[in-house]
């Protein structure tokens, strides 16, 4: 089979990634965090973040196709994706790590038109993800006067964004992505103090203490969810967002 | 015309049947409400009767308890499989929770309990000591060594129970002030042990379905 793909995960370091298009110009870029509902190979324990069981089976699923993973580890993703590159090594994937860790040095000049935008909230987390290799200028989105605020990183079941109105504005992880800073602590536990605001993070991921801890500063609501929600945390969000 | 508001539990539903000036509350088993109403004018809860609008639970146990919100209480609804509460401050929606994973510490834990053992709600007591059961499963463990070194299955039923309020409390945020609504305001035993951390003030089991009625109004 022709090798036609070159994956990653978070936020790899942009000269990498320039670097690798230029190498591989018609190559296919593939978001191993996302859910494709490929199978389950079972490689990782059963209680273990749902993202990272997604980059693992993503990968071996397509092995045959990719030609070379970009990796984040730093701070920018996490220890679990550390040990998830060099497992993936071992197993015969050329892996290149990154560590993106740059910190912003005027918070003031950051752009951040799709966070705070009207589009649906999937739409707006989607939009950032995908511009992580897309690059486009989307300067002219308009802007919302926010009601909600939404923390975390991209949830692996986007269908809990659809709960949401549009004018939730975007912070956590996701924003500092889009700001192009995916390590910077500051831009990822800046909300805004009087806009209520759901935290969430995926099941047995290291960001849940963060989570827990602002959402407890800012007298937020902390949800985690594991592959996907069930009616009740569903509810909970419903009523959280009925009752503010 | 009569116009009906449904609580539907997992072991027990709630009913509100307005007509009138005249209300009528019910409860019967969940599993015999298909048999015995085809629709309603709204609902909460789990159930899939026809109805003219779905409220949800913890907005119907907001809408219900107001009153007591607007006081600053905590307002706790402790069921068959799960527990919710929402707490305002100064008139307007501060806080709330719902467990969403784990009804291992819930009332339909109790009731197999009290079946398991052959006992009634009013054979527990108020006991001091307390199983710590942020897990339930290991909770019943817990029972099951004590009795079977000889400890009086009620006694070990209402330690469980006690731990359960302790939890309920923490759960709580450590309110000061709880109103409990469902139908562990019926049980002594729960109630006690909850008041030697907060004051209690129990509601009984319709408050969702008087929110049903409040709800919009």
């Amino acid at each position: 089979m022709t090798k036609d793909i070159i994956a990653f995960w978070g936020y790899p370091e942009k000269n990498i990634t320039d670097k690798t298009k230029l190498e591989h110009p018609d190559a296919l870029w593939i978001d191993l965090d996302i859910n494709y509902n490929y199978p389950d190979l079972k490689l990782i324990p059963e209680n273990y973040c749902v993202i990272i069981k997604n980059i693992v089976n993503n990968a071996f699923c397509l092995k045959d196709r990719i030609i070379k993973i970009l990796a984040p580890i730093g701070k920018d993703k996490c220890d679990s994706a550390y040990f998830i590159s060099e497992i993936l090594t071992l197993e015969g994937f050329d892996i290149v790590q990154t560590v993106f860790e740059d910190k912003c040095k005027d918070y003031n000049s950051l752009k951040l038109p799709i966070s705070t935008s009207n589009l649906p909230l999937r739409k707006k987390v989607e939009l950032i993800t995908g511009n992580i290799i897309d690059r486009k200028d989307y300067q002219n989105l308009e802007k919302c006067t926010p009601a909600f605020g939404f923390w975390g990183v991209p949830p692996n079941d986007l269908s809990i964004l659809e709960l949401f109105p549009d004018n939730t504005e975007v912070f956590g992880w996701i924003r500092a992505v889009e700001a192009g800073y995916p390590g910077d602590f500051n831009i990822e536990t800046y909300v805004k103090k009087d806009l209520p605001t759901i935290f969430f993070t995926q099941a047995f991921c290291s960001k849940t203490a963060l989570a827990k801890y602002l959402a407890n500063k800012y007298e937020g609501l902390f949800i985690d969810i594991d592959a996907v929600p069930n009616n009740s945390t569903k509810a909970k969000i419903e009523a959280f967002l009925k009752l503010r | 015309m009569t116009d009906i508001y449904i609580d539907a539990g997992t072991t027990w539903t709630k009913i509100l049947e307005v007509k009138g000036d005249k209300k009528t509350y019910k409860t019967i088993k969940s599993g015999k409400l298909k048999d015995l109403y085809s629709d309603c004018k709204k609902a909460t809860g789990h159930t899939s009767i026809k109805t003219e609008k779905y409220v949800n639970e913890a907005v119907a146990l907001a809408m219900g308890a107001k009153k007591y919100l607007e006081k600053d209480c905590t307002v706790l609804d402790l069921g068959s499989r799960d527990i919710k509460w929402v707490k305002y401050q100064n008139g307007k929606f501060k806080d709330m929770d719902w467990n969403t994973a784990c009804a291992s510490a819930t009332g339909a834990t109790v009731e197999m309990l009290l079946k398991f053992y052959g006992l009634k709600t009013e054979d527990l007591e108020f006991t001091k000591e307390k199983y710590t059961i942020t897990c339930g499963i290991f909770g019943l463990e817990k029972i099951m060594d004590d009795v079977s070194h000889g400890l009086k299955a009620s006694v070990a039923v209402s330690k469980f129970v006690h731990g359960l309020a302790y939890n309920a409390y923490i759960f709580t945020k450590k309110s000061e002030n709880i109103c409990i609504s469902g139908g562990f305001c019926e049980n002594r035993c729960f109630m006690e042990s909850l008041k030697q951390y907060a004051n209690v003030i129990p509601l009984g089991r319709y408050v969702l379905v008087d929110g049903l009625l409040n709800e919009n109004q």
